[in-house]
C-alpha cells in the first residue's frame, strides 16, 4: 500500500491517522464515520416518527418547520451521510483488492476527500440542528444556518465525488493483467456502473444548492433561495429514482457473496452485468426536479418518469431472478448434509435483493397516476425500503469481508441477528408507509391534520407501525455497529474464510492467472482435475 | 550493422497505466454535469419566464463587448494550450513552457475581464431570476477558469522539474482536457446567455 512519510516515521498515532492514504484505513474510516451518522439520521427518522403518532399538532417539536428540519435531516443524513459513504468506505477497502491494484488510485485525494466529507458532514448535521437545515416551508428558520446547511452539503457531494473518482480510476487503471472489465468482480462493476452516476448526478445537486447558496445570502431571495423552496429543489436526490443510483452497489454485494455461498459458478456475469448498467440508467434522477415541469404537467407525470418505475422494477425482478437461480443451482450445497449452513452474509445479501426488489415495485405502484401516491408518504416507503436495502447489502459486505479488511473475525450470529432485525425494521416502515400513502397521508405531515392530508383514521395505527419499524431499524443499525467494534478486538481471522472466488482473497494477486471472471475458482477446478487425473 | 555487434534485446515499452488521464476525465465530466445543470435550470426557467411575456434580463442590460472580447481570451487560450501539447509530443520544453505560462496568464486575464465586468454591469443580482442565474453561472466559470490556471502552475512547475516529456505527456493532456472543457463551457455561456440572451 502507499504510504506517506508520517506513516513510516516517528509520527504520533493521530498524525499517522489524520495522514493516512491507506486504502485499508481510509475505507475503515469512511465505514466508521457513515455508521455514526448512520445513527444521527435514524434517531431523526424515529423522532419523526414517534411526532407522526398525533398528526393533530407538533408534540414532539416545536412546530412543523422543526418537524421538518428534522424530516429532511432523516433523508438527507439516510442517503449523503450515511448509506452512500458506507458503501464508499467497502469499496475503497476492497475494490483495490479486487482489482488486483496495491493501492487506491490518487490516494492523496482519495485521504482529502474523506476528510472534506466528515468536516462537511459535521457542518451539515450542525447547521440542521441550530434551527436551520435545508429551508422550511414556514420560512421559520435561520438563514445563515440554512447557508451553512448548505455549504456542508456541498462540503459532502465535493468529498463523495472526489472518492468516487479515485475509486473508479482504481478499478479501471489499477486492474491486474488479464483482468478485463469484462471480469472484474461484480462489487467492483456495480461501484462502477453507481460512481459513474453519482459523477454524473452529484455535480447537479451540487449545482441546486449553489443556486439556493448564493440566492439565499446577504438579501431577499429572489427564488432558488427561498426557504419554502429550497427543499423542493434538492428533494431528487432522495427519492425515486435517484435512490436506485445510490443502493446500486448492493447487487454487487449480493452477486459476489451468494455464488461463493453456495458453491456455484455464476453462470450469468455477463448478464448482470448489463442488468446493472440498466439499473444505474434508470436510477439517473436529476431530471426529475420541479424545474423541468412543462406547464401543466409535473415532471412526475410525465411518461419517462413513470416508464423509468416500471422499468426499475423489472431490472430488479431480473436481477432477483439470476440470483434465485443461482441459489438454485447451488442449493444442494446448502443445509443439512451438505455441511454448509447458509452463511450470514448470503442471507441478509438475499433479503436485501428482495427489499430492492420492493422497493422498486413501491416506486412503480407510485408512479400509478389514478393510485394518486406521488405526494404520500409512499414516496417515504420507496426511499426507505430503498435505502434500507442498501443499508442490509452493506451489512451483509461488512460481514463477508470485514475478515479481510480487518484481519479479525466477529459474531456471524450476532450480525445476522442485527440484519435480520433491520430487515423487519425496514419491511414495517415501507409497507405501513405504503398503506398510509393508499389512505391519503402526505409524505410530509406537518403539524395538523390538514397539512397530513386529512387521512382515513386507520392511518394511527400504521403510523405506530413505522414507529416500531423506525426503533427496530435503529437497534439493527446499533447491532451492527456493536459487531464492528467487537470485530477490533476478535480472534486473528483467516485470510480466506469464505473459500472466496475472486482477487481480494487471494494471498498476491499478481502471483494469479486471470483466465476468467472467477480466477480463484478456476485455480481450484484446476487443482482438483490434475489431483484427480493424478489419483486415476 | 556491422557483423558480431552484440545487441541488447529491445523490450516492449512499458504500458503506463494512464491513471492521470482517466482520473481528470471523471472530474471533467463531473465539472460539465455541474455546468449542464445550471444551463439547464437557465433555459427551463427562461422559457417559462418568456412564455408568461415577461422579461427576461432588463433591455441593453447584457452587452456583447465583454462577452465576445472574454471568448477571444478563451479561443486564444486554447490555441497556446494546443501548443503547449504539441511542445510536450516533440519535447521542445521551452516552447512547452512559454505556451503553458502564456494560457495560464490567458486565464488570469479572463477571470480579471469576468471581475471588471461583475463591477461595470451595474446589474444587483437580485434584479431577478435572469441575473441570479447569470451570476452564478459566469461567476461558477470564473472559479472553474482559477482551479484551471492553479493546475496549469503546478503542470508548469513539474515540467520545469523535467517531468513533461514526449514520453510522459499525461499531465499536459490532463490539464488540456480539463482547460478545453473550461473553453468549451465559455462557449455555450458566449452563445445562450451574451448573445441570445
Amino acid at each position: 500500500m502507499t504510504d506517506t512519510p508520517l506513516e513510516t516515521d516517528d509520527a504520533t498515532a493521530l498524525e499517522r491517522a489524520v495522514t493516512s492514504t491507506d486504502a485499508n484505513t481510509l475505507g475503515r474510516y469512511w465505514l466508521g464515520a457513515g455508521s455514526l451518522t448512520l445513527l444521527v439520521s435514524l434517531v431523526a427518522g424515529v423522532l419523526v416518527a414517534l411526532e407522526r403518532l398525533d398528526l393533530g399538532g407538533a408534540e414532539v417539536f416545536g412546530s412543523a418547520d422543526e418537524i421538518f428540519q428534522f424530516w429532511s435531516a432523516h433523508r438527507v443524513g439516510l442517503v449523503l451521510l450515511s448509506i452512500v459513504p458506507i458503501l464508499v468506505g467497502l469499496g475503497t477497502a476492497v475494490a483495490p483488492l479486487q482489482v488486483g491494484s496495491d493501492s487506491i488510485a490518487f490516494p492523496r485525494m482519495a485521504a482529502f476527500s474523506f476528510w472534506t466529507w466528515l468536516i462537511g458532514a459535521g457542518t451539515t448535521v450542525t447547521g440542521f440542528l441550530i434551527d436551520g437545515g435545508l429551508g422550511t416551508p414556514g420560512a421559520g428558520s435561520q438563514r445563515q444556518a440554512v447557508a451553512l446547511t448548505l455549504v456542508g452539503l456541498l462540503m459532502v457531494i465535493g468529498g463523495l465525488l472526489g472518492a468516487t473518482v479515485s475509486l473508479l480510476t482504481t478499478i479501471v487503471c489499477g486492474r491486474v493483467t488479464g483482468l478485463t472489465l469484462a471480469r472484474i468482480p461484480l462489487f467492483s462493476w456495480t461501484l462502477l456502473v453507481a460512481g459513474t452516476f453519482w459523477l454524473l448526478t452529484l455535480p447537479v445537486l451540487a449545482a441546486n444548492a449553489v443556486l439556493a447558496y448564493v440566492d439565499l445570502r446577504g438579501r431577499t431571495a429572489v427564488r432558488f433561495g427561498a426557504e419554502d423552496a429550497i427543499w423542493e429543489q434538492l428533494s431528487w436526490a432522495f427519492s425515486h429514482p435517484q435512490v436506485y443510483a445510490f443502493a446500486l452497489p448492493l447487487v454487487g454485494i449480493a452477486f459476489d457473496i451468494v455464488p461463493v455461498s453456495v458453491r456455484s459458478r455464476l453462470a450469468t456475469h455477463d448478464v448482470v452485468m448489463v442488468l446493472t448498467g440498466m439499473l444505474g440508467v434508470v436510477g439517473f434522477g436529476a431530471y426529475a426536479q420541479s424545474f423541468f415541469d412543462t406547464p401543466g404537467t409535473p415532471v412526475m407525470n410525465e411518461a419517462i418518469y413513470v416508464v423509468d418505475a416500471f422499468a426499475a422494477a423489472l431490472v430488479a425482478l431480473a436481477l432477483f431472478g439470476g440470483l434465485a437461480d443461482t441459489l438454485r443451482r447451488g442449493a444442494a450445497n446448502l443445509g443439512p448434509g451438505a455441511d454448509n449452513r447458509p452463511p450470514a452474509p448470503m442471507v441478509l445479501s438475499v433479503l436485501a435483493m428482495l427489499l430492492l426488489l420492493a422497493a422498486t415495485i413501491v416506486g412503480a405502484l407510485r408512479a400509478v397516476d389514478p393510485f394518486d401516491l406521488l405526494a404520500t408518504s409512499a414516496t417515504g416507503a420507496q426511499m426507505t425500503l430503498t435505502m434500507g436495502a442498501a443499508f442490509v447489502g452493506a451489512m451483509a459486505g461488512t460481514l463477508w469481508w470485514g475478515d479481510r479488511i480487518v484481519g479479525r473475525s466477529t459474531s456471524q450470529g450476532l450480525g445476522l441477528l442485527a440484519g435480520l432485525v433491520a430487515v423487519v425494521g425496514v419491511l414495517l416502515v415501507g409497507v405501513a408507509d405504503l398503506l398510509s400513502g393508499f389512505m391519503g397521508q402526505n409524505d410530509f405531515t406537518g403539524a395538523s391534520v390538514v397539512a397530513a392530508g386529512s387521512p382515513d383514521s386507520g392511518v394511527d395505527s400504521l403510523n405506530l407501525v413505522a414507529l416500531v419499524g423506525s426503533v427496530l431499524l435503529l437497534v439493527g443499525a446499533v447491532g451492527w455497529i456493536a459487531n464492528g467494534i467487537r470485530r477490533l478486538t476478535g480472534a486473528t481471522a483467516s485470510p480466506d474464510p469464505w473459500g472466496g472466488h475472486t482477487l481480494e482473497w487471494a494471498a498476491d494477486p499478481s502471483t494469479v492467472e486471470v483466465t476468467s471472471d472467477r480466477p480463484l475458482l478456476d485455480l481450484l477446478e484446476t487443482d482438483t482435475l490434475e489431483t484427480s487425473g493424478a489419483a486415476s | 550493422m556491422a557483423a558480431g555487434t552484440e545487441v541488447a534485446p529491445v523490450e516492449a515499452p512499458f504500458a503506463r497505466p494512464r491513471t492521470l488521464l482517466f482520473g481528470t476525465a471523471l472530474a471533467t465530466g463531473a465539472a460539465v454535469m455541474f455546468f449542464g445543470a445550471l444551463f439547464s435550470l437557465y433555459f427551463s426557467v427562461r422559457n417559462d419566464t418568456l412564455a408568461w411575456g415577461a422579461e427576461w434580463f432588463p433591455e441593453g442590460s447584457i452587452e456583447l463587448k465583454p462577452g465576445g472580447s472574454l471568448m477571444s481570451t478563451f479561443a486564444m487560450a486554447a490555441v497556446t494550450m494546443a501548443w503547449a501539447h504539441y511542445s510536450s509530443i516533440h519535447d521542445d520544453r521551452i516552447h512547452g513552457y512559454i505556451a503553458l505560462g502564456l494560457t495560464a496568464l490567458l486565464g488570469i486575464a479572463a477571470i480579471n475581464q469576468t471581475v471588471f465586468y461583475f463591477n461595470d454591469i451595474g446589474l444587483p443580482i437580485d434584479h431577478s431570476v435572469a441575473t441570479t442565474l447569470f451570476y452564478v453561472i459566469v461567476g461558477a466559470h470564473m472559479v472553474m477558469t482559477g482551479i484551471a490556471v492553479l493546475w496549469i502552475g503546478l503542470v508548469l512547475l513539474r515540467a520545469f522539474g523535467g517531468q513533461a516529456t514526449g514520453r510522459h505527456q499525461d499531465l499536459v493532456i490532463s490539464v488540456s482536457i480539463f482547460w478545453y472543457a473550461v473553453v468549451a463551457v465559455y462557449a455555450v455561456i458566449w452563445l445562450f446567455i451574451y448573445i441570445a440572451k
